[in-house]
């Protein structure tokens, strides 16, 4: 629809203000993630711009620098012990290492079942499908005491094994992904064509080899794009790494130990937060065009 | 389209039997072991599903049926006791009370602001698809990260929101947004609603870019005012996507637990209390009384199955 042109520019002065309303957060975030603590608690300079900007947070908690080394260094001058626990490195190789591995186990997992799905006719289908999407209703809660005490039972939490509590949290993040992962990569399988396998296994192929040599290659943007959803909730999951886990620590649980009985440490929850939402920022503008797709499970197509 | 069509097969004719090994049929093996059949496709996932997901959920449901005894930390079948324990417990409905209110207006907020925002930036012109990828944003922060914000920014010596509230004379000075217990919840929410209108501006977005142009020029014609070609024509044809994102987002919204554990830990008190979070508060508090945990975590499950089903029925969608 064709507006007049002071109506436009209303518009577009509105559409800026709401998206810079909606982003205000994230840059007000960044900003304190470059602020001294100085400037951070002070009430009159908190809506300023009036301090000089550290990378002291970040060296800190990605670096392992230590904080009152650096304030030696600097000279700012504010040392204060316990810096160690600020020192995010494991836990963010803990966070690639789980949600990485989900991801690979939830797309291969997800591509094969969506594929039988997709393309074989038999008996419980529907069951089937009921079934996965019933395990996308289902809250995470609901799960948690019986794997506590499973995983417990079983040797699986990471006080007993380190890796073994790796493998867990995985595993369990396949599980709550798999419903997105296998209906949107239905929804993908569904879209190509069924004379392809057809044309495929009349020259010979086997069910196999038509799904890898052929039909697999055709959906690879969907693969993608369920990688990336996989990963970010990964990624960001809270619940189950806070209670199954206590030497693991994934990002968003250890950002919650930052809260501590002396004082909130502002500037590293600050810097850890913005450090944790590139990645999954830098992946979801990749797969823009099947977003929306993905966070309907397949039902919406753009 | 039967063009493509042709070429794809094409195509994919030449890559199978490009693929095509000597060996194609492989005899000595039963057909359930061949790709032929479902099984070995859907195995992976079903064992998973099965071992990590069903089997404990049975074990749930089972330990629920168990009364625990605090003080010798011993379990005894009793089948009723927890359920009627939970149905007389009044922090039960005051948690169910908060989820359906959280749930409530949690959704109406997301749905209207994500519409309107969606119609706002659904526009061809220069600039407008930069600002729809930064409405994205919000999506991609860990919620618990999220909620680690919000708690700052509502802080109310020194957070940006509670010094700009404070400022406008609406609230008095130093006052805790997340302290008291009447804003507590609205505080939470706060963050809930950022961090999500931007899915349901996604998806209607994609709504509205589905919609055919002509109902729309022949009601340009007709004289109908663009409000009116809104209620009239945008919303009826939009229905099945705005049933299809509030019930996702419902789904989720009836576990809500980051924001809350987070932010106020259930409080003050038991104000900003849901059920996840009233279940985790039981089971990971000290003596942990596991059956009743696991009793209230299947009540949330219970009334997100009701819940969605009686909307599916009614609004007649399906994912």
């Amino acid at each position: 629809m064709e507006l007049s042109k002071p109506w436009q520019i209303v518009r577009d002065l509105a559409a800026v203000i709401v998206t810079a309303l909606f982003t205000f957060p994230i840059f007000w975030w960044a900003l304190t993630s470059i602020k001294p603590s100085s400037a951070i608690f002070d009430k009159d300079r908190v809506v300023w711009f009036d301090f000089v900007p550290t990378w002291i947070n970040y060296g800190v908690t990605l670096f392992g620098q230590s904080r009152s080394q650096i304030a030696i260094d600097s000279g700012i001058g504010m040392g204060v012990a316990g810096e160690a626990a600020y020192d995010s490195r494991r836990s963010i190789m803990e966070s690639i290492v789980i949600s990485v591995g989900a991801t690979t186990i939830t797309v291969i997992v997800a591509v094969l079942a969506a594929y039988a799905l997709s393309r074989l006719r038999f008996r419980g289908r529907n069951a089937f499908l009921n079934w996965v999407l019933g395990q996308r209703f289902m809250p995470p809660i609901a799960i948690l005491v019986p794997l506590v005490l499973m995983f417990k039972f079983a040797g699986m939490r990471d006080t007993d094994n380190y890796y073994m509590g790796l493998v867990g949290l995985m595993v369990l993040y396949s599980l709550i992904n798999l419903p997105i992962a296998l209906l949107l990569m239905k929804s993908f399988f569904d879209d190509v064509p069924k004379d392809v396998d057809e044309a495929a296994m009349i020259d010979g192929a086997t069910r196999w080899q038509s799904f890898s040599k052929v039909v697999l290659p055709m959906v690879r943007g969907g693969v993608a794009a369920s990688a990336v959803l996989v990963f970010i909730f990964s990624w960001t999951e809270f619940l189950l790494s806070l209670f199954l886990t206590t030497g693991i620590r994934t990002i968003p649980v250890k950002i919650q130990t930052f809260v501590t009985s002396t004082g909130n440490e502002w500037g590293f929850i600050a810097a850890l937060g913005t450090a944790a939402a590139l990645p999954s920022f830098i992946f979801i503008l990749l797969v823009q065009r099947h977003l929306v797709r993905g966070l309907t499970l397949g039902s919406l197509k753009e | 389209m039967p063009d493509t069509r042709h070429f794809v097969m094409e195509m994919g004719a030449k890559r199978a039997r490009m693929a095509a090994s000597p060996a194609q049929k492989t005899p000595w093996l039963p057909r359930w072991m061949t790709s032929e059949h479902p099984l070995p496709w859907l195995l992976p996932a079903t064992a998973l599903m099965i071992v990590f997901g069903l089997f404990p959920l049975v074990w749930a449901i089972i330990e629920s049926l168990y009364k625990r005894n605090a003080a010798t930390r011993k379990l005894t079948f009793d089948p009723a006791y927890n359920w009627t324990k939970a149905f007389y417990d009044d922090r039960i409905w005051n948690a169910v009370y908060n989820t359906l209110i959280y749930t409530g207006v949690a959704l109406f907020f997301q749905l209207v602001l994500g519409m309107l925002i969606a119609l706002l930036l659904d526009s061809d012109r220069k600039g407008y698809g930069v600002l729809r990828a930064l409405m994205t944003l919000p999506l991609v922060i860990p919620p618990a990260v999220t909620a680690m914000m919000f708690l700052m920014m509502l802080n109310g010596s020194f957070g940006v929101i509670a010094q700009g509230i404070i400022a406008l004379g609406l609230l008095p000075e130093n006052f805790s947004i997340l302290g008291s217990s009447n804003t507590a919840l609205a505080g939470v929410l706060l963050a809930e609603v950022w961090q999500w209108t931007p899915f349901m501006v996604l998806i209607m977005l994609a709504g509205l870019r589905s919609l055919p142009k002509e109902p729309f020029e022949a009601a340009a014609i007709d004289g109908a005012t663009p409000v009116q070609a809104f209620f009239k024509l945008t919303l009826p044809m939009m229905s099945k996507v705005i049933a299809i994102a509030v019930l996702i987002r419902g789904i989720d919204l009836l576990r809500a637990f980051d924001y809350v554990k987070v932010m106020t830990d259930s409080g003050p008190g038991t104000a900003t209390e849901t059920l996840s979070s009233y279940a985790g508060r039981i089971y990971f508090g000290g003596n942990p009384d596991a059956p009743y945990a696991a009793t209230i975590a299947l009540i949330t499950l219970i009334i997100v199955i009701v819940t969605s089903s009686i909307f599916m029925k009614a609004c007649k969608v399906r994912l």
